[in-house]
């Protein structure tokens, strides 16, 4: 148990290091404001959880801390020039709606950073998904001007892209503050996967099922560039490093995961393919809570199934060894035969009587 | 008497509230409580289909089997329903389409179906009306609560009239904003409800103490 929770710490301070960079490029290309954004999301985060922990009677410990990583990430994944309010409220509902009501960091459902994502979507979507362009510094305090859609945005819609490659892996493009540096997203999910801070199986099943599909159906061009354009638009790697392979949500085996991230990948590609919905991922990892959950029942089935007792008719006969055991195994073994033994008998017994009555 | 909570005609509104404490019709608070004009149409149907039918459904002979008596009880609502949709297309001109599928639902809902034949017609008549004149009280509350505060947060209007609202929350008008609302409501109402409870058990504990 305090393994487990030194480990949650050490998985905190990883993704906040990854994230405080991200978060450091995006005050290189937007100003003081995006830092600003993030520390009203991170002050309201931990203000809301600090306030919900009271309310349940419990104490706030560093584990507790992981609010402000989720705060991050939504400020992240926001406009930088956005309403202080509206991020203000995105931190506040992730704490208190996707967090708590469901009883806390424990027992999460969603990813609290998706799910305020989603909800900030469908109330302020307009103001969401308008950008300033890179090196656009905006006041703190004053009104953005010429905002302009995603370059993702224009990816899914025209599918064309008016980058070159270094600028696509340097975040020099319109888009989601943090979202955007592609190549600072790759060196994070090596360290992250290596660190084991995130699950490799959920990463690299949302990337694949994206780069497998866009090389099947591509958006446009050819599909070298359908497969590079698609992992690196509409949030792909984002999302798929700090929501999808989010280890609290994500299920524990990989090869679970994998198939949990494949699903993903592959049904928010169909959505920006039809639908050209932007930043889709994010919407599919919340909508996938349930496969999620499945999958984690599954894994608590298969965890008790191989901690039950096998029956002994299915048992391999022991191989007889010429050495004397220990006294120690004998007297294990011994019980566990017993017990065995005791217990088909009291199964075997009920059959018998009945027959005895039926004859 | 009316401090026994099970027996109590007055739990509808607060010790047994039929959708924050035993989620029963929550769908149309959920799905359709999204504005104040939807939550008044709502509620004056359900409590007059409600009312009506559980009263005329009280003199159904209780020596019939269990199912055609359900049967019969969703045949007096579906009759009761036909006057409740003519009156509610004067009174709330345009609410029904806007209700939709939700509204004729009214009709067969959990109270008329389950409740009644498991709690109302088991009590005398008189205690009857009064009980379920109170749990349809506590639906409407819940109903216009929820309509209330969701237009004016999703919309910025109230009832219909624009209200001061800098920033409306549009996604509390969506279904998942409407569950998630009525998810708070229910944490508030347990939460106001164990209150209530502990002070009683405080009283009763300081008057026992002093009779002794």
């Amino acid at each position: 148990m305090v393994r487990s929770f030194r480990k949650e710490r050490l998985v905190w301070i990883d993704l906040m290091i990854t994230l405080l960079v991200l978060e450091l490029m995006s005050y290189f290309y937007y100003g003081a404001r995006s830092l600003v954004l993030a520390g009203v999301c991170v002050c309201f985060s931990a203000a809301a959880e600090i306030i919900c922990l009271r309310l349940m009677k419990r104490k706030f410990t560093a584990d507790d801390l992981t609010c402000t990583s989720d705060a991050l990430v939504i400020a992240l994944m926001m406009s930088p020039v956005i309403d202080f309010r509206i991020a203000a409220i995105a931190s506040v509902f992730a704490v208190i709606a996707a967090k708590n009501v469901f009883g806390g960091r424990r027992n999460m459902i969603f990813s609290p950073a998706a799910a305020a994502y989603v909800f900030v979507l469908t109330s302020w979507g307009r103001k969401l998904l308008l950008y300033p362009e890179p090196h656009t510094k905006t006041g703190i305090f004053s009104d953005p001007d010429g905002l302009v859609s995603s370059a993702s945005y224009v990816y899914n819609t025209t599918g064309k892209v008016d980058h070159t490659d270094f600028e696509l892996l340097l975040g020099n493009f319109s888009g989601p503050a943090g979202a955007v540096s592609i190549l600072l997203l790759i060196v994070a999910a090596v360290m992250l996967i290596f660190r084991r801070n995130i699950s490799a199986g959920a990463f690299l099943g949302s990337v694949l099922g994206t780069a497998l599909f866009a090389a099947v159906t591509p958006v446009a061009g050819t599909r070298s560039e359908s497969v590079k354009y698609n992992l690196m638009m509409n949030m792909v790697l984002f999302a798929s490093i700090y929501i999808v392979a989010d280890r609290r949500i994500a299920p524990r085996r990989e090869y679970f995961a994998f198939f949990y991230g494949l699903f993903i990948g592959v049904f928010s590609y169909i959505l920006v393919l039809t639908k050209a919905l932007e930043n889709a991922i994010v919407i599919v990892s919340v909508l996938f809570t349930p496969a999620a959950l499945a999958f984690k029942n599954l894994e608590k089935k298969i965890d008790t199934a191989d901690a039950a007792p096998i029956p002994a008719e299915t048992q391999e006969p022991p191989v007889q060894e010429e050495t004397v055991p220990d006294k120690q195994e004998i007297s294990d073994e011994d019980v566990v035969n017993k017990m065995i033994e005791e217990l088909s008998e009291s199964n075997d017994a009920p059959e018998e009587g009945e027959d005895n009555n039926d004859e | 008497m009316m401090n026994n909570r099970k027996t109590s005609v007055f739990d509808g509104i607060l010790g047994d509230n039929m959708v924050l404490s035993s989620l029963m019709v929550i769908s149309p608070v959920i799905i359709c409580g999204d504005t104040l004009k939807n939550a008044e149409a709502l509620s004056y149907a359900f409590s007059s289909i409600t009312i009506l039918s559980m009263l005329i459904g009280s003199f159904v002979p209780k020596k019939l089997p269990y199912t055609v008596k359900i049967i019969f009880y969703a045949l007096i609502s579906s009759l009761v329903f036909i006057p409740v949709k003519v009156a509610t297309h004067e009174f709330y001109r345009g609410a029904i389409d806007r209700i939709g599928i939700y509204f004729p639902l009214l009709a067969v809902n959990s109270l008329i179906v389950l409740q009644s034949e498991a709690k109302f017609f088991r009590m005398p008549r008189t205690k009857m009306f009064f009980s379920l004149l109170f749990y349809v009280v506590g639906f409407d509350i819940v109903m216009l609560l929820t309509g209330f505060i969701r237009e004016l947060f999703a919309y910025g209007t109230i009832n219909g009239r624009v209200a001061d609202v800098d920033m409306p929350v549009f996604g509390l008008s969506q279904p998942f904003g409407g569950f998630i609302f009525l998810g708070l409501m229910c944490g508030a109402y347990r939460w106001i409800r164990k209150l209530l409870t502990r002070e009683k058990k405080e009283i009763r504990s300081v008057d026992n103490v002093s009779d002794k």
